[in-house]
């Protein structure tokens, strides 16, 4: 019914707001708010993939849940480390965090 | 999805009108509130909006006939991630922090390279003419299966992930510990 | 019978070195250093002579040289010409020498002056020992630098130093035509040696050859046209001018006639050359010392006048009577210069119209000086008489009226002009203001010798010991020598007039010649009194244009020469300038503009150092897209 490539291009379509999302945003939680939607694109990707392919293993889907995992976890730290440096320069707006500037 | 479309099929409802015009408000949604996310002022509005996407993206997951993963998304995160979003949005205080991200040079720059790479992954997605429109017969994944090779042909990674959620709780402690006075 | 001619010169030579090299330390020694070396070649001269008459002659000691197709030998001469001449020029150079520790006393370059006596005596002694015509250039050369030398021994007067640079340059111009004259004898007849010369046989070749050999006597021994440089040489310390420019150096002319006799013999046309010339100067030098004032430079033209005498008597062929004219005229002009020297040092001043009333007080210095006017006038039984009687016979044997007359007018005017010296020198009222006295015994004693010679020396060649000389010297003669008693007594009555006219002018002081006649006569007085303006002839026609050449290269040199080296100079100015400008500009300019490409990038790239993460993000991304971009299109 619905031709693969039609997935494939919302996840692209997904993937490209999302790059565009990590470039602008200038609050930090924003950025990875931005890269949690490039790793759906990515899972659309992999499901697509899995549920059109000849072999029945099911492989896509354990790829993607396992991309959950993982995007989780860097969730998690990623979160932590906003707070932490809210906690040192009282912002989480990157364009004030700059000292590795020369 | 298949249970869907007897359901659909038992009622005379035509299936393929209805399926695809379905996906493809869904599929809208998703973008939509994507680009919410994406361009939003209020950071809190946008935890929101990511929220409304990934519960999109589980429908997809369902037309794709991936039940246990359309769960396991909403569950993880949207259940999950998005409250932690909002948890640290709300720890850190600057919910109106005015305008995103600068300047219309640094967008518009954006703006270029996304549309570059979505422009390459048309292209490279269009050259392939052996796109299949159904699913090729005889296929079809049931959790039983899924679980099983999770527990035995692809236990090594299971494992790892257990260690990399593992590495991310000490570190996430670590890095979120307050500070003696 | 030892060989030991070649020693002769090689004590004088080594007594140069010692004066020369030591000199300064040992002044007073250095005249017993050179006097003893004059009497050891004094001694071995004699040694020599009697080794001679034992039967002993020429040697050769050692080959030296191969050119040309000829091999020189280094060798001796011994002949009678040669032993003679030695015996005759160590005598007097030794006398000369003893006679200069008296008149150079006090010089501040003594010792000096005794090295170059005895560089000279070496040179003489080596040239006449020469048995080949490049050992004779080479000491002919000796004793024109020694002459040299010794002319401008006082070098800080200016006119000492032209002298002796006229003198040099002078006799040149006749070493030159000897020159050539040997060249011409090594390339046509393959031989230096004298003993060859004989061999030879006629032709124009060797008649130009001979004629060039003779212009190197003209140049040596004064005669007309090289003559202008002897009176000028007066200018050097009396001592110098008896011994070389009376005694000996102006004999090696004379000497070198003699030597190559064979050859002019040869050649009529040379001999008769050499004869002419020698009267015409004869001739000419006397007039000229007739009118001369000043002591040494009368002196001057008579050696002159006695060489064209001399010169005369071996163009006709007369050989020994030349040479014994050359023997006797030695003692007793040495003897005259020594006399004028001595006057000379006691009044200190050479012009004879301001001497006078000298023999009262210098009796020794007047009575050595009476004896050698009688001498050189040809009085017998004196020295001069003997030999110049012979001259004036041979003279009119051999059938040449015309210089028989020149030869006779000038023995007149020798005599007139010789007592004219005497007279106004020695006697009458005393016109100067110095009183004379007379000199030290280190002075009077050579004058004493050398005035016995001047009386004695002639009698080996007077018809008394059956010319002894004459057939010592010249051994081939067969005819036997008569005395010509009328050329004798036409000579001795010449003589007389001579004296007797001088006599009256200058004591007696008559004026034989009216007045308005002497008028008459006051433009040939300017003239002979100016010496016929010789030496303004030659000026105008020689010198100036040499000087001018000399100015002209010396223009050349100082705008081409230092022009281009300064142009070089400019040049690499110029070239370090524009090297400078290189460097400022364009080099500097390079290194700056590096810097300020890289101060651009730096600009430009320092933006990609924000520090915002999403930049370095954005940059990534961008990179990783044309990665992509780049294999669709390439890699399709």
């Amino acid at each position: 019914m619905i031709p693969e490539s039609h997935f494939l291009m919302l996840g692209a379509a997904l993937f490209s707001i999302g790059v565009f999302g990590v470039f602008t945003r200038r609050n930090a939680i924003g950025i990875l708010m931005s890269i949690e939607l490039i790793l759906n694109a990515a899972n659309i990707n992999l499901i697509t993939f899995s549920k059109f392919s000849a072999s029945p293993d099911g492989l896509g889907q354990i790829f993607a849940l396992f991309v959950i995992a993982i995007a989780a976890a860097s969730a998690v730290v990623g979160l932590c480390l906003v707070i932490s440096i809210y906690r040192n320069s009282k912002t989480i707006l990157v364009n004030k965090i700059n000292l590795m500037k020369w | 999805m298949n249970g869907l479309i007897q359901l659909l099929n038992s009622h005379g409802i035509p299936q393929d009108f209805v399926i695809k015009a379905a996906f493809y408000f869904i599929a809208t949604l998703t973008l939509v509130f994507a680009l919410f996310v994406v361009l939003s002022r209020h950071i809190f509005r946008a935890a929101v909006y990511l929220a409304v996407v990934l519960t999109c993206i589980a429908c997809v997951y369902l037309f794709l006939d991936a039940e246990f993963l359309a769960v396991v998304q909403v569950l993880i995160y949207v259940g999950a991630i998005v409250v932690l979003f909002i948890f640290t949005v709300m720890l850190t205080a600057d919910i109106d922090s005015g305008t995103f991200a600068g300047t219309l040079r640094r967008m518009s720059v954006a703006a270029v390279a996304s549309l570059a790479i979505f422009f390459i992954l048309f292209k490279v997605i269009n050259m392939v003419t052996a796109w299949k429109t159904a699913v090729p017969a005889g296929v079809s994944i049931n959790l039983s299966q899924l679980g099983k090779s999770l527990m035995t042909g692809y236990a090594l990674p299971f494992e790892v992930i257990s260690l990399v959620s593992l590495a991310a709780l000490v570190g996430a402690l670590v890095i979120g510990k307050a500070e003696k006075r | 019978m030892v060989n030991l001619a070649h020693l002769i010169p090689v004590f004088p030579f080594a007594a140069f070195v010692v004066n020369i090299l030591f000199g300064r330390r040992v002044k007073k020694f250095s005249a017993i250093v050179s006097i003893s070396a004059s009497v050891v070649s004094l001694c071995l001269s004699i040694y020599t002579l009697v080794c001679f008459l034992k039967g002993q002659g020429s040697y050769s000691l050692f080959e030296w040289l191969i050119f040309g197709g000829v091999s020189l030998n280094i060798g001796v001469i011994v002949d009678p010409l040669t032993c003679m001449m030695l015996v005759v020029v160590t005598t007097i150079g030794t006398l000369i020498q003893i006679y200069s520790i008296g008149y150079m006393k006090g010089d501040t370059r003594f010792s000096r002056f005794f090295a170059y006596m005895s560089l000279f005596m070496g040179s003489m002694l080596g040239l006449l020992l020469a048995d080949n015509f490049v050992m004779l250039y080479i000491f002919w050369e000796g004793v024109g630098l020694c002459s040299y030398l010794l002319i401008s021994f006082w070098f800080e007067r200016p006119s000492a130093a032209k002298a002796g640079m006229k003198a040099f340059i002078t006799t040149r111009i006749g070493d030159t035509g000897l020159l050539i004259g040997i060249f011409i004898l090594i390339f046509s007849a393959h031989t230096v040696y004298f003993s060859e010369l004989g061999n030879l046989g006629a032709g124009p070749l060797f008649t130009a050859a001979a004629l060039l050999i003779f212009c190197g006597a003209v140049g040596k021994s004064a005669q007309f046209p090289l003559h202008v440089w002897l009176p000028d040489a007066m200018e050097g310390p009396t001592p110098v001018s008896a011994l070389i420019h009376a005694a000996t150096m102006v004999a090696a002319g004379v000497y070198l006639v003699a030597r190559c006799f064979v050859l002019f013999s040869s050649h009529g046309a040379a001999l008769i050359t050499v004869a002419y010339i020698g009267g015409i100067t004869a001739f000419f030098a006397a007039t000229i010392a007739v009118v001369n004032n000043d002591i040494k430079r009368i002196l001057a033209y008579s050696t002159i006048s006695q060489l064209g005498f001399m010169m005369m008597g071996l163009g006709v062929g007369g050989y020994s009577a030349g040479v014994f004219h050359l023997m006797t005229h030695a003692f007793f002009k040495a003897l005259l210069f020594l006399c004028a020297g001595s006057v000379i040092y006691s009044i200190g001043t050479q012009d004879i119209q301001k001497m006078g009333g000298v023999f009262r007080k210098m009796k020794i210095t007047g009575l050595t000086l009476v004896i050698a006017s009688l001498a050189i006038s040809g009085i017998p039984p004196f020295a001069g008489f003997w030999s110049k009687d012979e001259i004036l016979s041979e003279i009119l044997k051999n059938g040449h009226p015309f210089l028989f007359v020149l030869a006779t007018v000038t023995s007149l005017l020798t005599a007139f002009y010789m007592f004219r010296l005497v007279f106004l020198v020695l006697f009458g009222k005393s016109r100067s203001e110095i009183h004379p006295h007379e000199n030290s015994a280190v002075m009077t004693i050579p004058l004493s010798i050398l005035a016995v010679f001047a009386i004695f020396i002639g009698l080996v060649g007077s018809p008394f010991m059956n010319n002894a000389f004459q057939n010592f010297i010249y051994p081939h003669k067969v005819e036997s020598m008569k005395p010509d008693y009328a050329v004798m007594g036409f000579s001795t009555l010449l003589a007389v007039l001579g004296i007797g006219v001088s006599y009256l002018l200058y004591i007696v002081k008559i004026n034989i010649v009216p007045q308005n006649v002497r008028k008459v006569f006051v433009p040939l007085y300017n003239l002979v009194y100016n010496k016929y303006y010789v030496d303004e002839i030659y000026a105008f026609l020689f010198i100036r244009p040499t000087m001018r050449l000399a100015r002209l290269a010396f223009k050349f040199d100082l705008g081409v020469i230092d022009g281009t080296v300064n142009g070089v100079a400019k040049l690499t100015v110029i070239l370090s300038k524009i090297a400078a400008w290189i460097d400022r500009y364009i080099v500097d300019g390079a290194v700056n503009m590096t810097a300020k490409i890289v101060g651009i990038f730096s600009l430009v790239l320092r933006r990609t150092q924000t520090g915002y993460i999403q930049t370095y993000l954005l940059i990534a991304f961008f990179g990783l897209v044309i990665i992509i971009f780049v294999k669709l299109i390439i890699g399709g």
